[in-house]
């Protein structure tokens, strides 16, 4: 935190700026396990995930009301959320989806070893797609690796969003499960 | 599909790993899924095992990707197995058809969460217009579906003011203990395995659902307006008594009631507003009872007091408060 600190130090000239800065760093200490889970639950992508977040930590230091605000770990989260929502609309504007996550856990060129685990990781994970109902694996496809979101695969699939919530949930269940039994063997 | 269903914690952390998807989810549901993955480590971190899972699919290079899609991203076709039988048949299928929908509207259950923090109440109104007024540090889950409205109590305190519908029952649980409504307004309050149960209006039916059926008839009680019960799980007894309806919902303003209730008891709902803890060291103290009030914007001065009505010490360690037996640790 000592850089975030030092960032506040340049936007802020109040007096109770030590205070504020303390505060943000509370909220760092205790919450910023759980908002990066957030933000990766949004982006599918752990770095972007420490971008906005570090993103939105700076917002928080250099916020001009802080008596406007009730609950500063509410407002960190909706910052967060908003951030990574015009990330997903940038992204969707360079159509660069695809690459924008494969930077995430990078596989397949740099090594042989590498290649060889994720074509492991891949055969694992088809299989225990295979395993699901059709539509269960149908609707988790669509959303998690085509990036198309619940009320579009809803139209496509003929089923309500709710449904299509119902089998994404049942699906990620059951992979990870799945996976996490071929992990310990 | 076995795997999953084994473990309720992956299937929950995926449920809230699905809801937090959608760009609209904020506020009040992100509090709900801080409160859930500050109630056991473990839940943040199976929600952050489906986060990989779900960055692992989305990381795949593109081959894989398309691969996938062809495989599982096809449209299903709906199975039409009866159409051979053409239209003599087509009675049949719509009454199939309307079967299957109905079971899937029947089986689908809406599961919230709702959680409060330390010496903070909270209102809540539930989508069937049931009013809620939520102690400090207590958890509540809610199971609705088209014919069943279920209230899981984890700890703490409530207070229901329920819109009464004959169609859809409306029941609380709290442990061995189920409430069903009966037109009512009344307060349910959790301290680990003992319930005590007050009603304000109207009339509710307490039953202790961990009795085998048929054991004896003494598991269900009609218990009406002024009326209060309490549940012993050490004896499994529900025992009867009175309580005004200020007297039970005294703590939405400031003000928690006791009647005849052990001072272990007493602590812990105490602890529910205290922001110092209190600790009892000492097991028999366990055994004094408390009859009274106690104000949670006072708990210092209560503290305080305590040494004049029991004999016991009250000392502060650090952040918190300790309450031991009267003679110092050297003479025992």
């Amino acid at each position: 935190m000592g850089k975030l600190s030092a960032l506040a130090f340049e936007g802020m000239t109040t007096v109770t700026l030590s205070e504020h800065v303390e505060e943000i760093e509370k909220l760092f200490r205790e919450h910023n396990r759980a908002l990066i889970a957030f933000l990766q639950c949004r982006l599918n992508s752990h770095s972007d995930a420490q971008e906005v977040a570090q993103d939105a930590y700076l917002r928080m230091l250099t916020l001009e009301n802080r008596e406007d605000v009730e609950s500063l770990r509410s407002y960190l989260f909706r910052i967060a959320g908003n951030l990574a929502i015009d990330r997903l609309r940038k992204r969707k504007v360079r159509g660069d989806f695809v690459a924008v996550q494969s930077q995430d856990e990078p596989m397949g060129e740099e090594s042989p070893v590498h290649h060889a685990i994720a074509v492991e990781q891949v055969a694992g994970l088809r299989k225990a797609l295979s395993e699901l109902p059709p539509k269960t694996s149908q609707a988790f496809v669509l959303h998690v690796i085509e990036g198309r979101d619940f009320g579009s695969i809803a139209q496509t699939m003929n089923l309500s969003e709710r449904m299509v919530r119902y089998h994404v949930t049942n699906a990620l269940a059951h992979c990870r499960a799945l996976v996490d039994e071929q992990e310990t063997p | 599909m076995a795997k999953s269903k084994q473990d309720p914690i992956l299937h929950a952390a995926a449920d809230w790993w699905v809801r937090l998807r959608a760009p609209d989810a904020e506020g009040e549901t992100i509090e709900q899924w801080l409160a859930w993955t500050g109630e056991d480590q473990r839940h943040l971190e199976a929600f952050e095992r489906v986060n990989q899972l779900a960055s692992q699919f989305g990381s795949l290079d593109s081959v894989t990707r398309q691969g996938l899609i062809k495989a599982f991203g096809r449209t299903v076709m709906p199975q039409r197995r009866w159409m051979p039988l053409a239209a003599a048949a087509s009675f049949v299928a719509v009454m199939l058809g309307g079967a299957y929908i109905t079971w899937v509207w029947f089986n689908h259950v809406n599961i919230e969460v709702y959680h409060s923090a330390i010496a903070q109440n909270r209102d809540i109104t539930l989508p069937d217009g049931t009013q809620v007024a939520l102690g400090a540090a207590s958890t509540m889950t809610t199971h609705f579906s088209r014919g069943q409205r279920q209230i899981d109590l984890t700890s703490g305190e409530a207070f229901f003011t329920v819109v009464h519908d004959n169609s859809r029952p409306f029941v609380v649980g709290a442990g061995d203990i189920s409430v069903r409504d009966i037109g009512t307004a009344f307060d349910v309050r959790r301290t680990g395995d003992r319930v005590t149960i007050a009603v304000t209006q109207g009339r509710v039916q307490v039953s202790n659902i961990s009795e085998k059926p048929g054991a004896s008839q003494g598991g269900t009680l009609g218990v009406t307006a002024g009326q209060l019960v309490s549940y012993d799980p050490n004896t499994s007894a529900m025992s009867m008594g009175s309580m005004t309806a200020e007297q039970a919902t005294g703590w939405q303003d400031h003000r928690l009631e006791f009647v005849d209730e052990p001072l272990s008891v007493v602590i812990a709902n105490l602890n529910r507003y205290s922001p110092q803890p209190v600790h009892i060291a000492d097991t028999d103290l366990d055994k004094l009872t408390y009859t009274g009030l106690i104000r949670t914007d006072a708990i210092d001065s209560w503290l305080d007091a305590l040494p004049k009505l029991y004999p016991l010490r009250v000392d502060t360690h650090g952040n918190q408060v300790i309450l031991s037996d009267e003679q110092p640790a050297t003479h025992r």
